[in-house]
């Protein structure tokens, strides 16, 4: 059974994402504090799954348990935020969050995040995710190809590894900044103008209409997701 | 008056001091004259009697009192006197006076020669003044005009010390003060134009405080050697001038009545630049308070509706639950899921334009480009447009944009959503570049535009409905979709923040156009490859 680490501190929110979880078949425990949470993932004798953490807590910053998390393994981390909060979003997410989600959300739309980012869980230590497919379009890292509808497509470097920095986090976001010091080097990532350029080039390669993209999404402000694989 | 004119001639009309080489020119120009004169007299010697004779010297020493300075012009015509009484009046060759035959002649030739000098002299004079005052009076003019246009006056100091300076002939100083007079004597109250030491720094706040005038001829410490004049106006005076003089002694009456003149006028542009401060501090104050009303009543009047929806689906779930059927029940859920929606929506809104009306708000800035802005709108409609109505049109070409891309999806959420909602028929998103605005020198833009086919909106509401807090008639129609109470007002003030605009255009064949202006930033070099 999947477990799962719940930081939430309302009260009300907790136990109905408890138990609609709980529902699903996961194994929940519930922190209304950073601290609690904290004191959770310490002692636990084995760590959860998955970590789902809310950025309004009472006693501080989300960052010290990411922090924490990240210290000992890549347990994949989900953001929930409240719109006000998309710095702290952001900054959570270049320090390596998996994902996030903006209150209010519905249960569908967490259970799908979930799987999502359980799908990526110890990228850091398997090999990574190296094949996508959806519909109509292949992308073998390994071979270093890219098909459309059957078709190779020709891709520059620069595209290629902008695509394959995606596919390797398919269906979850991608910051901005991690693309750019993925991509292009620590150095670039103030360079976003570079991101729309290159984005705009895939885009007209692999979206039938590049004003109405399905595969590669625009998260307004914060990064880029590709749409995940069927 | 007399006394006016007195200093007129002692100080300011005094004709600028001759060059040498004018001089010289001028004194050649006499010589010339007295040999004319003498050659005329000798050409006329024993055909006429002397006093025809004497009249060539009194005409040569008029006409040099022309361009002759008073001393110079009576020194010229006592030499035409003595010569004449020298060469032509018997004995000649010789300064002896025939007392009772040539006295009378000899001194009336002098006497008009002087008296005509100095009417000249005189003249001359007055004309000097006249041009003076006509500079003086362009001058101020300039200044006026220059203050007057200056939303900062404060920026005008060096123009005035200038003029100051040049009426005291030695450098000047302004103490400008910032905004209120402060309870005590401090240098961040004031800004000082030019230098001053201790002592004239304790004048200045002196003459600004008492708002009186010092130094020669003001009657109040007289002995200083500088004019201490303050910048007044009808509330009182907004800083002090100091005004060196190079020669306190013979400071004069008008230099001091001009100088005054001039702090005057700054301290009535000073003083229009306060009460325009203080009447936008209050204006902000009250638009502030306005919006505040206005969401409160947003807040009081589009909260209830779907709260009540809430309340009834869920209490109807909770107390009846188990007598409803499953596709009630699963009414009942998504009638709360959608208002719930909403509220959200209306919430972001709300929270959006309290944010954006708030001073010193900073936009997180990017570039963005048009097409992924347009990609993730239709992305955000395609979960309440199952008709797929929304469709996008993109100019090839188009520039990246310089915005906060959320505020931008946000502003294209509403925009598209109360399209849907407003309407039956298609919904266009077309994006296009205005290379200048027709008739205004504003820079290019980019152009994005929400078109629907809707009733439109009647011309009495084009421009109430970005008023926060307004709906469309049709709004109160049964069945027209609710909340959007601050969405148009929220978009407004988006674009605004961005150096935009937000604009309603009525289509030719009915239905709507919202425009989004913005601003094209050249942008920064493109990536290599």
């Amino acid at each position: 059974m999947m477990r799962v680490l719940l930081v939430e501190d309302d009260r009300e929110l907790r136990t109905t994402l408890r138990d609609a979880l709980a529902l699903e078949g996961y194994d929940v425990s519930t922190a209304a504090s950073l601290s609690e949470g904290l004191a959770l993932w310490t002692h636990a004798r084995s760590g959860p799954d998955l970590v789902v953490l809310d950025l309004g807590l009472p006693d501080g910053d989300g960052e010290t348990l990411l922090a924490a998390l990240r210290r000992r393994e890549s347990t994949p981390v989900l953001v929930i935020s409240a719109r006000q909060a998309d710095g702290q979003k952001i900054r959570l997410l270049d320090a390596g969050a998996d994902d996030y989600l903006v209150k209010p959300f519905s249960v569908g739309e967490l259970l799908a995040r979930m799987r999502v980012a359980l799908r990526h869980r110890g990228t850091a230590l398997k090999p990574a995710l190296t094949r996508y497919e959806a519909d109509d379009l292949t992308v073998d890292l390994a071979a270093h190809r890219v098909d459309l509808r059957g078709e190779a497509v020709h891709l520059t470097p620069t595209e290629f590894k902008l695509l394959a920095r995606l596919v390797r986090s398919a269906g979850q976001v991608v910051t901005h900044r991690q693309l750019l010091a993925d991509v292009w080097g620590e150095e670039f990532t103030e360079h976003t103008h570079y991101l729309r350029l290159y984005m705009g080039q895939l885009r007209a390669k692999l979206e039938a209409d590049p004003a109405d993209p399905r595969r590669l999404l625009t998260e307004p402000g914060v990064g880029y997701r590709l749409a995940e694989s069927a | 008056m007399l006394g006016l004119n007195q200093g007129l001639y002692t100080v300011i009309a005094v004709p600028r001091r001759a060059s040498w080489r004018g001089r010289v020119a001028g004194g050649a120009g006499a010589a010339l004259l007295w040999a004319a004169a003498w050659g005329g007299a000798s050409f006329l010697d024993h055909h006429v009697d002397l006093a025809n004779q004497a009249m060539l010297f009194v005409i040569a020493s008029v006409v040099a009192s022309i361009w002759l300075s008073a001393p110079a012009a009576f020194a010229f015509a006592l030499a035409c006197m003595l010569s004449f009484n020298w060469g032509f009046v018997p004995p000649r060759g010789s300064l002896a006076v025939d007392l009772e035959r040539h006295a009378v002649l000899l001194a009336a030739m002098l006497a008009v020669s002087w008296l005509i000098a100095g009417l000249v002299w005189r003249l001359r004079a007055q004309a000097t003044a006249a041009r003076d005052a006509a500079r003086w009076a362009g001058r101020l003019q300039a200044l006026g005009e220059a203050l007057r246009d200056s939303a900062e006056p404060a920026d005008q100091a060096r123009p005035v010390s200038e003029a100051l300076a040049e009426l005291g002939g030695a450098p000047a100083a302004l103490m400008l003060l910032h905004d209120e007079l402060p309870p005590a004597d401090s240098a961040e109250a004031v800004r000082v134009q030019g230098a001053i030491d201790a002592d004239e720094r304790a004048g200045l706040w002196l003459c600004l405080r008492q708002s009186q005038s010092f130094g020669p001829g003001t009657g109040r410490h007289t002995e200083q050697p500088a004019w201490y004049l303050p910048l007044r106006s009808r509330g009182g005076s907004h800083g002090a001038a100091l005004v060196r003089l190079a020669d306190p002694g013979s400071a004069s009456e008008i230099c001091r009545i001009r100088a005054q003149a001039l702090c005057d006028l700054l301290g009535v542009a000073l003083q229009r630049a306060t009460l325009a401060r203080q009447s936008e501090a209050a204006r902000e104050m009250a638009q502030s308070q306005g919006v505040r009303n206005a969401l409160l009543a947003s807040i009081s009047h589009d909260y209830r509706t779907p709260l009540a929806v809430i309340l009834g689906a869920a209490s109807s779930l909770q107390d009846q639950g188990e007598r409803l059927s499953a596709s009630q029940r699963a009414h009942l859920a998504t009638q709360i899921v959608d208002e719930v929606r909403l509220l959200s929506r209306m919430t972001d809104n709300t929270l959006q334009l309290a944010r954006l009306d708030a001073p010193g708000v900073t936009l997180r800035l990017d570039w963005e480009s048009s097409e992924e802005i347009i990609g993730t709108a239709l992305a955000h409609a395609r979960r309440f447009d199952s008709d797929h109505r929304v469709r996008a049109r993109l100019e090839p070409g188009l520039p990246l944009l310089r915005c906060d891309a959320m505020l931008l999806s946000q502003l294209l959420d509403n925009l598209v959503d109360n399209a849907l909602k407003y309407s039956t028929g298609p919904v266009e998103l077309v994006v296009r570049h205005q290379a200048a605005l027709p008739g205004e020198t504003s820079a290019a833009h980019v152009v994005i535009a929400v078109r629907d086919r809707g009733a439109g909106v009647a011309p009495a509401d084009r421009r109430r409905v970005f008023e926060v807090f307004q709906r469309g008639h049709a709004a109160g129609a049964p069945g027209a979709a609710r909340g959007v109470g601050v969405g148009l007002a929220v978009c407004r003030a988006i674009a605004r923040a961005h150096g935009g605009e937000l604009r309603l255009r009525p289509r030719a064949h009915g239905g709507t156009s919202f425009e989004l202006w913005l601003p094209v930033v050249p942008p920064p070099a493109e990536a290599a490859e």
